[in-house]
This record gives structure tokens, C-alpha cells and sequence, in this order.
């Protein structure tokens, strides 16, 4: 919690010996865990009664405890709580000890451990999100595949709707950290000015809490999968097997992690910020950042609520949304929605403001009218929460308040719009340098427009009595948050390449990554509209003959997207191990980020720096 | 939290450190507020909804209005109670000891009533209706902050004795405890509140 | 957009506008805009009714409309979004050195409140057409709703089946006369599923204990389909069944092949 001194990274490595910290790291929590866990289970296993439903009630209450107790014997075994106890018990952590905490010195080691420093946050969630992104993929290709005739003899409807699912909820979680995972823990402390986050070990907390919810996920698929979605909606979701603990504990798990790292991210920028970096001052992806996590930190709580009401149903028989007993699976879609509608722009932020940051950088003027960028997102944000009931139209829920939701949703086309004219603004009388980052930004241009204005019918009541639930939705939102959200944090991924890794991101495969991807991106969804307009639904297995054309279009503009993420993935490990050794501003960009050497030391900065003007000072003078 | 050594020297003022944990104890609350509010969202809508006459059906059991306010009153006499402890650094931790015995109190009292419900059917262990789930959850949620606070509660009175601290950032840090026990109380209130509409 | 290149003399608006307009990227912007709005005008009036399936229904023909207008209504905003992105694509810098920096431009105010309007007003006649379907829909059901002919929709994991509790039938196809309004009156015995009759435009969710109702007019004749588009487990895909609008005289004859009685 507190700023080290400058003269800490040239003093010898500090060794705390006696201290329970320096033995602990990854492998411990992982013993740890897996004791606590396999303990649960056999203290709690016990299939005594001659009921059946009983037992499946007991089996869920096991699974679900040893999940959770999983977290959190992990937590304990790499020394999340020491921190706690030291406090509870009136010991605070020395300087030295929180200087290891910070893995000075400690090399590759450190992303073993429960480090504080935020550079190393920042590459766990990198790595972690890399790997989230590509099993989502592979997932979403064998869904294609299935999907490429009708018939589906590919995989069975069993698998194919665990499939569904957890490719949704992989890509949801992953989607929900790209951009605010690596980018908002490496890079954003950095733009600021500041030299740590504002609270360290929350961060260090954040990303283990998180790493821990992976294995739970992966579980799912060895206890049967989920057949639900990602949306889980119960009663569905009740009458599902065991896997479905994974789900939940998985959840459960994410959501905390959220919780944690929104409020410390947003605390960070509120308060950590370099003198002289006033609100005007502050880069826009770090706004953007912020309204994002912060719009988080009071939209997850309800999803997780919604998870662990789902658990009491299966584990203990109550019956939130059991309609024999008083409840409603209404509920369940509100309280699910009231979050899911604003992550959808929790996702969506960040991947857009990576962007605006991008191309005032690469056009050589300044960012165009900054204020109508904020008002864009904290817009976009203030009425997200108004509009969730529109996943509703169509269930039956009170259907005279359609109309209002229908205009509230209609209406955050307008700051929506506003983004669009930042960029274009930045963009006209200027000569965009035409590199990777800048490449995507014309993507987004294209992919938001189509994601926008397809959410603009389904918006509308009427038109949704048709397209609600089928394939359109589909297309709809991976334009939204693959081929917005995700293309900014592709553009982000190579923009801040140099800085994170130290070499330059191998620039043929990021041109041929991009080609593959985008290109193979409009294949793949205009056969999905098309299919959609058909009268496809979505999360089916298999299809009439009717709609065979537009779901082989739909396959192999799959199959594009999924040879440009290889390439792109190549391109990452390539680099990283063998790229051009990048010079500390390659850009030429003006944020803080590109004024420290790489590696970057340990407090950021050698002497604290002091802004005295806004990061977009490009540009001739205009008579 | 660390003391001063010579290895390395706050950057900041303690009011600068005391202040940014404030902020992010408030987000906190903003978070556990909205976790609050969907239960007691939940607890509304299944109570208008009734489903199959399922709130609380045919013969089914409920709690007293009064038990709701029996299982939280603990919660507001340790936050007022610290509420007044944290202005005088000297008695603080003395005077915490009141708060965590309340803490500890409604903890046991709050297990005591979901060990004694009364609306669990017998031969399957399920729960009568949405009523009594709504109930149970909120009861949960309750132990869960008596749990957390006793937990800061002992942890101030054990430093007030033994920990070597910035006088000035110890006493924004009991500024900031104030702001999560304050909370928690309105969340009580909140809750027993709801479960007074039976 | 900018005035970069304005004479000393301060010219009049008029005069400033006739040389913005004469300026060349200006030009080929506007060019492109005709070009990308043109495009987008004949893709919407095209698209949707090629591709979406027969309408009967006056819903489904109100939502064909509705998609084709929509279209139209966001053709201008794509051609103002993709001719000002082709411009500067056009005339990008490649290189392995940064670009000649531009005018320092931060901000436009005549520009920005244009567009702020502009947008306003185009989100405004989507909600109002919005509301304006909507609310006629709504008119439409209410004069139909007293010689509606009642279908009880059943979901089931994973099978619809129709009650018709005038006519004393029960069903696993669904038979609708011709011309005549029908209100289904939709439940679920287990998990949440959603009635879908595609060709009819209507779609209501099925749930437990709650009765769901929607209404509509059938008003061609020929097979539709009837699926479920919320995801309800196992065999959700398969979930499918056939429906069909036929003529009163063939309808009746159905209901008393199917041991019911016409009214």
C-alpha cells in the first residue's frame, strides 16, 4: 500500500529468510489447494440416502464446496492471506518483505508468485487471456464444423450444447479482462504516472482469485459438461448434471475477482495520478478503462447472486426459481441481465478507447474532441443499466414496459455515435500511418457499424418478435464484442508489444493475422445473418436443408478467422522470443508509457514525472 | 501498511494513503450494496409474483417480523459503538471490544436461527417456498458480515495493543473501518426491513 | 469539416461553405458517401426480403417492413462512417516512418452539434417508427382479440402440443384457419422454451406457471414451421413441428377428422 522509494530497485535482493513468504508460490497453492479440495470432497461425500434426488442434491453440495475450497486453499498455499493475518495480528509487512512481494530481483520466478508488482499482473493476465482466447476459439471452430452440413454428426447434442456454453462463458470471462487485464494492469499505472496500483496485493489477489476459476471451468467438461449457455437460465439450469457446479463455482469465483481488481483499478487512476495530470489530462484509454471497471464493480454482484441463488436451488432445494415453489425463472433473466447488459459495454469500452488512443498516434493530430469521447462512454455507461429488460421482449414479463426499454435502447445509439465521430474526427485531413494498430482501427469502423445498426432492429420490439433468439442475435454480438471489443485489444496487443516484452511485434504475420481474421470475420457472420433471417435459432446442434448455404459461408469464413488467429499466435511467441528489439517509443506517441526504458524498473519511474499538458499534442499549429 | 524503515520511505502522506484505502473500501461497499440490493430485488418480486402460491404455501411457516431485527441489532450497536471508539486513538482499542463481542454475538445468534428454521420440509430437507429461500439467503449474507466484521473488529483491538504503527494513517484507517461497520448496519436494516413484509 | 486553409479576410458562412465543398478530399468524400448510401438504400430494400421467409402474416409483413426501413434510415450514417474511412484509407501513409504530422485540429463545434442533431433525429424516427409498429400491432389485437379463435400452446422438453379447447382437440401440429385471429395462450411444464411459429412473425417464451399470451392473424395460405428459439436442454434443435394455414372448410374438416367439435 505504499509507494517504494526510487532507491529500493539498486539495493541488494532483499531476503526476509525467516519469512513464511519467500517459500511460497504457485506450486505451493497448487498442493495446497488440491489438499483442501479432495478433502472437502471426502469429508462432505456421502451418498447414504435411498433418494435419489437427495444424493444428486449431496453430489452438487460436494462438487461445489470442493470447487470453491479449491480457491481458496490455493489462495492460502501461495500467501494471499498472510497480508490479512499480519494486519489481524498487529505485524504489519516490513518494507522488505512487501519489496519481495514486489518480486524485485526475482526474474522469471515472480509470475509464480503472488507478486505485487503491477508489470507482472499484467503479463499473468496476458498470458492467461491468450490461453482463455485460444481454447474459446477451438471450441468455437469445432462448433462450425458441427455446423458446416446439416445433420450434425460432427459431435452429439450433448456435447455440442456443453460446447455452446462453455466456448460462451470462456470468451465472456476472457472478453471481460483483455483489454483491462493486461493493458489496464501493465500499461495503465505507467500512463498515469504512478508507480505501483493503488493497492498491490489486491491486484496480486485479483489475478490468482481469477487463475484459480480456470481449472474449475475446465472441470466442467469431465463431470458432464453444462448444457445451458452461457446464460445459464434456470429452470434449465436446475435440472442440469454436475457440471454445472463448475459453471457456478466458476462464477462465483470470477465474480469476486472482478469486484476486487474494478475497485482497485478505479482507485488507482482516481487516486494515484502524476501532479499536474488533471481530468482533462488523462489519456483516453485510461478513462475508458475506468468507466469500465467501475461500471463492473456494481453490475457483477448481481451475477453472482444469480449463481449463488442457481446453487442454493441445486445444493439445498430452495426455490428461487423453481415455479412449483414460488419462484420464477423472470428472476433469474433480471438479475442475470442486470449485469449482462452492462458488460456487454464492461467489454466493449476498453477494446474501443485501445483504439482512440491509437490513432491520434498513428494520424499525427490530436485526439478529436475528448470531451465528446467521454461523454460517448460515461453515456453508453449511465444507460446500460437502464436497458437490460430488452434480453426480455419476448418472455412474457410484463410486455407493457417494452416500449420504454425499447427507447432507452434506441437511444444509446446517440453516444455511440459519438464515438464514431472521435475517431472519424481524428482521422479526416490526416494521413493515417497504415501499421497493424491502425489497420484495426478501420476495422472497428466497419465491424461497429454493422454490430450498431443490427442492434438498432433488434432493439425494436416488433422486429425482435422475429429475430429474438435466433442466429441474428448471434451474428450481432460477436460483431459487437469479437469484431469491435477484440479487434481494439489485437491493435493494443501490437501498439504496446514493444513495451511490455521488450521487441517489436513481427509485422508480416500481424498483416497476414489481420487479413485472415477480419476478412474471414465477414464471411463467417453474413452467412450467420443470412441463416438468422432464414429463421435459424441459435444454439442448435442441427438445421433444415434450408439453411445448409449459409452455414457453410458461415464455416468457412470460420475457418479464415481461425488460421489468422494461429498466424497471430505465432506472431505473439515468435516475437516475444525473437523480434526486433523495439526502441523505447516506436510510435513516436506521447504518453507516459513510452518515456520508460524497458525492462521497466520496479517504481516506473526514476524520478516521479509531472504533466503539464494532455497527451495529444500532435500536430501543425491551425492558422 | 508497513513502518518506517531505512530501506524505504513513504511517498505519501498518510492522509494521501488514508484517503485512496477509503476510496477503495467505498467501491467495495458499492459492490456488496448492489449484492444487497439484488436480494432484496429478489426478495420483492418472488413476494408479488407467488408463484403456483408458492411464497409461502398451504400451511407453511414463517418467521416473526421481530426475528429480522432480533439478528441485526447487533450490527448497529457495534457500528455506533465504533462509530464514537474511533475518534480517541487511546480508548479505540478497548472500546472495540464492545463492537466485537456484538460481532461475535450476532455471528452465533444469526447460525442459531438458520440452525432453527422452521420452514424446512421434513422428509425431503427442502425448503417450503420462496419465502423461506429469500429468508435463508438474507440470513446467510447476515453471517457473512458478522463473520467479516468481527474479523476487523478483533484485528483492531489486537493492533491498539501490540502493532508498531503511523499514529496518522492508523486513525484514517479506523475512519475507513467506520465507513464498512456503518454500512453493514444499513445493509441490516435494509434487510430486516424487507423481511418485516412477510 | 476543418477551415484550415481559410483566407485572411474573414469570409461570410456562405462563401466558406461553396470553398469547403469545392475542396478536393471534400469531393471524393461526398462521392464516396453517394456511393456507400446508394449501396446500402438497394442492399436493405434487397437483403431482407430475399432472404427472410414467406410472410403470413400482417406482423411478419410489418416486420419485413421494419427491417427495410431501418435500413434505409442508418444507409446516411453508413455512408457519412465508410466515405470518410475510405478517404483517409485512400490516402494513407505506408512506411516504416511516421506520417508528416496534420493540423492540430481538437475540436469543430459546428461539426460536432451537426452531427449530435443529425444523430439525434435519426435515433428519434427509429424510436418513434418503433413505437408507432408497436402500438398499431397492439390496436390491431385488441379489435381482433373478440372473435379470436384460442390455441393453448404446451412446451415441453422437447415437444410443442396444441390445445384448442373450443374445438375439443389437442394436437402435435398446428392447424390455423385462414383469416381468422388466433391467440395463443403459451406455458411451459418444465424448463423455459420459446413458441416460434417462423412464417407468422409472433414469438413468446414459455414458461412455468405463468401464462404467456400472443395473437396474431394468419392471412396466407401454406406450411409454416414451428420452433423453439430459447435453448431448453438436450434436444433443443429438434424441437420442431409443422404447422400449416389452411382454408376454414379444410380447418373444420381437420377439427372433425381429430374427433372435436367446429362451432
Amino acid at each position: 500500500m505504499t509507494t517504494l522509494d526510487n532507491r529500493v530497485s539498486s539495493r541488494p535482493i532483499p531476503n526476509p529468510s525467516k519469512s513464511l513468504i519467500t517459500k511460497l508460490n504457485a506450486g505451493t497453492g497448487l498442493v495446497v489447494g488440491i489438499i483442501f479440495a479432495l478433502g472437502t470432497y471426502y469429508l462432505l461425500n456421502n451418498n447414504s440416502s435411498d433418494d435419489a434426488t437427495v444424493n444428486f442434491q449431496h453430489y452438487n453440495r460436494t462438487l461445489l464446496a470442493s470447487m470453491l475450497m479449491w480457491s481458496v486453499g490455493f489462495l492460502v498455499g501461495i500467501g494471499a492471506f498472510i497480508g490479512p493475518w499480519r494486519w489481524l495480528i498487529g505485524k504489519d509487512l516490513t518494507a522488505e518483505e512487501q519489496l519481495y512481494l514486489a518480486g524485485d530481483g526475482q526474474g522469471i520466478k515472480r509470475y509464480f508468485k503472488y507478486c505485487t508488482d503491477h508489470k507482472v499482473v499484467g503479463i499473468q493476465y496476458l498470458v492467461g487471456v491468450i490461453t482463455m482466447l485460444a481454447v474459446g476459439g477451438t471450441m468455437a471452430m469445432m462448433i462450425r464444423t458441427n455446423l458446416a452440413m446439416p445433420g450434425g454428426h460432427f459431435i452429439t447434442a450433448s456435447v455440442y450444447n456443453s460446447l455452446v456454453g462453455l466456448h460462451g462463458i470462456t470468451m465472456i470471462i476472457a472478453m471481460i479482462i483483455v483489454a483491462t487485464g493486461p493493458f489496464g494492469n501493465f500499461i495503465m499505472p505507467i500512463m498515469i504516472g504512478a508507480a505501483d496500483m493503488a493497492f498491490p496485493r489486491l491486484n496480486a489477489l485479483s489475478w490468482w482469485v481469477l487463475f484459480t476459476a480456470i481449472p474449475v471451468l475446465c472441470s466442467a467438461w469431465f463431470l458432464g459438461g453444462i448444457p445451458t449457455g452461457w446464460t445459464a437460465y434456470a429452470p434449465l439450469s436446475i435440472q442440469a448434471g454436475p457440471g454445472m457446479n463448475a459453471f457456478l463455482a466458476t462464477i462465483i469465483i470470477f465474480a469476486f475477482s472482478t469486484a476486487v481488481a474494478g475497485a482497485n483499478i478505479t482507485a488507482t487512476v482516481v487516486a494515484m495520478r502524476a501532479k499536474g495530470m488533471s481530468w482533462n489530462r488523462v489519456p483516453i484509454f485510461v478513462i475508458g478503462a475506468t468507466i469500465s471497471v467501475a461500471l463492473a464493480v456494481p453490475a457483477f454482484p448481481t451475477f453472482m447472486l444469480a449463481m449463488i441463488q442457481t446453487a442454493l436451488d441445486r445444493t439445498f432445494m430452495t426455490s428461487f426459481f423453481d415455479a412449483n415453489f414460488g419462484g420464477s425463472g423472470w428472476l433469474y433473466a433480471h438479475l442475470f441481465w442486470i449485469m449482462g447488459h452492462p458488460e456487454v459495454y464492461v467489454i466493449l469500452i476498453p477494446g474501443v478507447a485501445i483504439l482512440m488512443e491509437i490513432v491520434p498516434v498513428f494520424v499525427r493530430k490530436p485526439l478529436f474532441s475528448y470531451t465528446s469521447a467521454i461523454v460517448g462512454f460515461a453515456g453508453i455507461a449511465g444507460l446500460s443499466v437502464l436497458v437490460w429488460a430488452h434480453h426480455m421482449y419476448m418472455s412474457g414479463w410484463m410486455p407493457m414496459l417494452n416500449g420504454p426499454f425499447m427507447v432507452t435502447t434506441e437511444m444509446i445509439s446517440i453516444p455511440t455515435g459519438l464515438i464514431f465521430l472521435v475517431i472519424l474526427g481524428t482521422l479526416w485531413n490526416g494521413k493515417p500511418w497504415l501499421k497493424m494498430p491502425m489497420l484495426c482501427v478501420y476495422a472497428f469502423l466497419w465491424n461497429m457499424l454493422v454490430g450498431g445498426i443490427t442492434g438498432l432492429y433488434l432493439s425494436d420490439v416488433p422486429a425482435d418478435n422475429y429475430l429474438h433468439g435466433s442466429m441474428y442475435v448471434t451474428a450481432h454480438f460477436h460483431y459487437t464484442l469479437m469484431g469491435s471489443a477484440l479487434t481494439g485489444a489485437v491493435a493494443g496487443l501490437v501498439y504496446w508489444f514493444p513495451k511490455m516484452t521488450g521487441r517489436m511485434f513481427n509485422e508480416r504475420s500481424s498483416y497476414v493475422a489481420f487479413w485472415f481474421i477480419q476478412l474471414g470475420f465477414q464471411v463467417l457472420y453474413l452467412g450467420m445473418f443470412t441463416a438468422g433471417a432464414e429463421g435459424q435459432p441459435r444454439r442448435v446442434v442441427d438445421y433444415a436443408d434450408t439453411f445448409h448455404v449459409s452455414n457453410m459461408v458461415s464455416t468457412i469464413g470460420a475457418y479464415g478467422v481461425g488460421i489468422g488467429f494461429i498466424v497471430l499466435l505465432w506472431g505473439v511467441v515468435h516475437s516475444w522470443r525473437h523480434g526486433i528489439i523495439a526502441p523505447m517509443n516506436p510510435w513516436g506517441a506521447k504518453t507516459l508509457e513510452w518515456t520508460v526504458p524497458y525492462p521497466v524498473p520496479l517504481v516506473n519511474f526514476d524520478t516521479p514525472p509531472v504533466v503539464t499538458s494532455d497527451p495529444y499534442g500532435y500536430g501543425k499549429a491551425v492558422k | 501498511m508497513s513502518s518506517d524503515t531505512k530501506f524505504h520511505v513513504h511517498h505519501d502522506a498518510p492522509e494521501v494513503i488514508g484517503r485512496r484505502e477509503r476510496l477503495g473500501v467505498r467501491l467495495l461497499i458499492v459492490a456488496d450494496g448492489s449484492f444487497v440490493f439484488g436480494m432484496i430485488f429478489t426478495y420483492f418480486y418472488l413476494r408479488n409474483l407467488n408463484a403456483n402460491n408458492g411464497w409461502i404455501p398451504k400451511g407453511g411457516h414463517h418467521f416473526s417480523a421481530a426475528s429480522g431485527w432480533m439478528s441485526i441489532y447487533p450490527l448497529l450497536l457495534a457500528a455506533i459503538v465504533f462509530k464514537i471508539a474511533q475518534r480517541n486513538p487511546k480508548t479505540v482499542g478497548n472500546l472495540t471490544v464492545i463492537s466485537l463481542l456484538a460481532y461475535a454475538y450476532g455471528f452465533y445468534y444469526q447460525i442459531h436461527q438458520i440452525a432453527n428454521m422452521p420452514f424446512i420440509v421434513k422428509d425431503t430437507g427442502a425448503f417450503e417456498g420462496s419465502y423461506a429461500s429469500t429468508w435463508v439467503l438474507m440470513a446467510g449474507a447476515n453471517v457473512f458480515h458478522y463473520f467479516l466484521a468481527a474479523f476487523i473488529a478483533l484485528g483492531i483491538v489486537i493492533r491498539a495493543r501490540r502493532a508498531d504503527v503511523d499514529p496518522a494513517l492508523e486513525k484514517w484507517r479506523m475512519r475507513t473501518a467506520a465507513s464498512w461497520f456503518t454500512w453493514i448496519a444499513i445493509s441490516g436494516v435494509s434487510v430486516a426491513l424487507t423481511t418485516s413484509f412477510i | 469539416m476543418s477551415d484550415h486553409n481559410a483566407p485572411e479576410l474573414n469570409p461570410t458562412p456562405g462563401e466558406r461553405f461553396t470553398k469547403f465543398l469545392k475542396r478536393k478530399d471534400v469531393l471524393e468524400t461526398l462521392g464516396w458517401a453517394v456511393f456507400y448510401t446508394t449501396g446500402f438504400v438497394i442492399l436493405g430494400g434487397k437483403f431482407y426480403t430475399k432472404w427472410m421467409p414467406t410472410m403470413m402474416s400482417t406482423d411478419m409483413r410489418a416486420i419485413e417492413r421494419l427491417m427495410v426501413i431501418f435500413t434505409w434510415i442508418s444507409a446516411p450514417v453508413c455512408g457519412f462512417v465508410l466515405s470518410m474511412a475510405t478517404y483517409t484509407f485512400r490516402h494513407g501513409h505506408r512506411g516504416d516512418t511516421p506520417p508528416e504530422d496534420g493540423p492540430a485540429t481538437r475540436t469543430n463545434r459546428l461539426g460536432i452539434s451537426l452531427f449530435g442533431v443529425m444523430s439525434s433525429l435519426l435515433a428519434l424516427v427509429a424510436i418513434l417508427y418503433g413505437l408507432i409498429e408497436l402500438n398499431s400491432s397492439a390496436e390491431a389485437a385488441t379489435k381482433d382479440a373478440p372473435n379470436a379463435m384460442v390455441v393453448e400452446v404446451t412446451g415441453s422438453q422437447w415437444v410443442w402440443s396444441f390445445n384448442y379447447p373450443a374445438q375439443g382437440v389437442t394436437s402435435n401440429e398446428l392447424m390455423l384457419p385462414i383469416n381468422k385471429p388466433v391467440i395463443f395462450k403459451i406455458i411451459s411444464e418444465d424448463v423455459n422454451h420459446s413458441f416460434w411459429p417462423v412464417q407468422l412473425g409472433v414469438k413468446a417464451d414459455a414458461n412455468r406457471y405463468q401464462t404467456t399470451t400472443v395473437q396474431t392473424k394468419p392471412n396466407k395460405l401454406g406450411a409454416f414451421d414451428v420452433k423453439c428459439a430459447e435453448l431448453c436442454g438436450l434436444y433443443h434443435a429438434y424441437m420442431e413441428t409443422n404447422g400449416a394455414v389452411v382454408t376454414t372448410a379444410d380447418f373444420n374438416n381437420w377439427v372433425t377428422a381429430q374427433g372435436g367439435h367446429t362451432a
